[in-house]
């Protein structure tokens, strides 16, 4: 039965990923530099899936996480020349660092002291990032930053780029999938279910939400990561809170606790402002408007629409 | 088994507990009665380290567990069945009882034989096994607090006031089944009960608490009789 569940669950993502594959053959170029932004952003949600959506602790410092992971990756290759590969082991460890560094003293902090922790840490990155001339290069940003390199095949066009962040993207959905479904996640939303009959049942609870930050911080730098050689200029200004407001969006519309919430929620919450701008001024209102909708109406997410009914959070019941 | 030896614990500076002494051994079922703010929750709350007592200290199996945390406590063999049926109720009637066994590193197999005894203690919740808990009704979810306490296979088992707002049928079948892990997994079990007559009824010791002090203790059949605790408790 086990197996038939996953084969089910798993058959929900093939349209998705045909689509994705084709879709270059069909949209113009400024489309598919959406879809790439979309495809980064849909790892951050993945990460961020696991401590907010999951755990439900609120951390508005996704940017920072991102930005820090970015950072990483250009200066380490543009100052020393070192391969952007290379550079994603760096990127790794700072989200090991972030997650242990970070999640160890704020997660000991609930609900809106939380959220105010994340927040501070997001800004102090980017201020520094700002304000660090010598390092970071400060409000002019890293320019340069080289592209990937796949055994002497350059990843210079943009269809090459989504090509290479599909396959990054599906990675990680593949691994966040793995989790969602261990041991792991179960006990992430038992967290966010009753935290006192976690500490009851002989588990840290402080442990499990370290270990879902740090997940969340280590998928955010390699999105970062990603991010800087996709783009080939960083600077501080696109780091600030609005972006981290959105990650928690992506994920709380998508729908929390699921693969497909946050992969919805990405490609809404990247692509659904562009096809809006028709409104003109009012299609940022307008997409404020929508999202207010969803929370309402939709509090589990889009992923829990009937449509999208196998990969929702509970199994089927037994009878 | 359990030694609780004249603990005092405070909640900032309200004090909860004023030099408790306590003993379980091997095999009983020790009750703890005694009104509203008495002090049972307190107690219970630091046997588990959710508060750590400020004076006196607890030991288990001979060791020292007065400022051992939570989780290393449960690791050590003590279950705390908490009030209000606080069970995962976003998560099904399996993923609640594997909960219960994340501190063990049990096998498959051997988790499943675990589901198994459970669903025989419990049938209902065989028949609900893929239901989120929060769907059970009050009674269900109590059997279900418990059977997850029983699934990391304690050595000394706490239940909070198990009859917490359930309908008397149930709280009867509760205190059987109470007594039956008592028997079968020949545990000692400390009860806390509001429901004193019940309380005095199946365990062989019993403590009764009063603002934070312990008032008397002894056979709970004798105390049954006593012409204070029948006033104080038992209604006449």
């Amino acid at each position: 039965m086990n197996a038939t569940l996953k084969k089910h669950g798993g058959l929900v993502y093939l349209p998705l990923l045909i689509a994705a594959i084709f879709l270059p053959k069909f949209v113009n170029n400024y489309y598919i530099t959406m879809s790439c932004l979309a495809l980064i952003y849909m790892i951050v949600a993945f990460g961020l899936n696991f401590i907010t959506g999951m755990t439900g602790q609120m951390n508005l410092g996704t940017a920072g996480i991102f930005c820090l992971g970015a950072y990483t990756s250009a200066l380490l290759t543009t100052r020393t020349g070192c391969s952007p590969w290379l550079a994603m082991i760096a990127v790794i460890a700072m989200g090991v660092l972030i997650g242990f560094g970070l999640g160890y003293p704020s997660l000991r902090l609930k609900g809106v002291y939380l959220s105010l922790t994340t927040i501070a840490f997001g800004e102090i990155v980017r201020q520094l990032a700002n304000n660090m001339t010598n390092f970071t290069g400060g409000a002019q940003g890293v320019r340069n930053i080289p592209v990937y390199n796949l055994f002497g095949f350059e990843l210079n066009t943009k269809v090459r780029l989504y090509y290479f962040l599909l396959a990054c993207t599906v990675l990680f959905g593949f691994i966040s999938y793995r989790i969602i479904k261990s041991k792991w996640g179960r006990v992430f939303m038992a967290v966010r279910d009753n935290i006192d009959a976690v500490d009851a049942c002989g588990i840290s609870s402080a442990q499990i939400k370290i270990l879902a930050f740090t997940l969340a911080a280590v998928f955010g730098c390699i999105a970062g990561g990603l991010y800087a050689h996709y783009s080939g200029y960083i600077n501080p200004s696109s780091f600030t809170l609005g972006l981290s407001v959105n990650f928690v969006v992506m994920v709380m519309v998508g729908g929390s606790g699921t693969l497909m919430g946050p992969i919805l929620g990405a490609v809404i919450v990247s692509m659904l402002p562009e096809f809006l701008r028709f409104l003109g001024n009012y299609y940022q209102i307008t997409f404020y408007t929508i999202v207010l909708l969803c929370t309402i109406f939709v509090p589990g997410g889009i992923c829990n629409l009937r449509i999208f009914h196998r990969d929702s959070l509970r199994r089927p019941s037994g009878n | 088994m359990l030694k609780i030896n004249g603990i005092s614990t405070f909640y900032g500076k309200v004090q909860a507990l004023n030099n408790v002494s306590l003993e379980v051994n091997e095999e009983e079922i020790v009750s703890i009665i005694g009104a509203n703010g008495a002090g049972k929750s307190s107690l219970m709350r630091s046997i588990m380290g959710i508060v750590h007592p400020q004076r006196g200290t607890i030991s288990f199996k001979g060791e020292d567990i007065t400022r051992t945390k939570t989780n290393n406590i449960v690791q050590k063999g003590i279950v705390y069945v908490p009030e209000g049926r606080e069970v995962f109720t976003d998560l099904t009637v399996e993923e609640n009882l594997e909960m219960g066994a994340f501190s063990k590193k049990f096998t498959v197999h051997k988790l499943h034989a675990l589901f198994e005894e459970m669903y025989a203690t419990f049938p209902r919740l065989k028949e609900r096994r893929h239901q989120p808990a929060g769907t059970l009704s009050g009674g269900e979810q109590q059997m279900l607090a418990i059977a997850r306490g029983m699934m990391s296979e304690p050595e000394l088992i706490m239940f909070d006031e198990p009859s917490l707002g359930l309908a008397p049928v149930i709280v009867d079948e509760m205190f059987d089944v109470i007594s039956s892990i008592n028997q079968k997994k020949k545990i000692p079990v400390i009860l806390v009960e509001q429901n004193a007559f019940a309380a005095l009824n199946i365990s062989s010791r019993c403590y009764v608490l009063e603002n934070g002090v312990v008032m008397t203790s002894g056979n709970s059949r004798e105390l049954a009789e006593s012409p204070e605790i029948k006033k104080a408790y038992l209604g006449g």
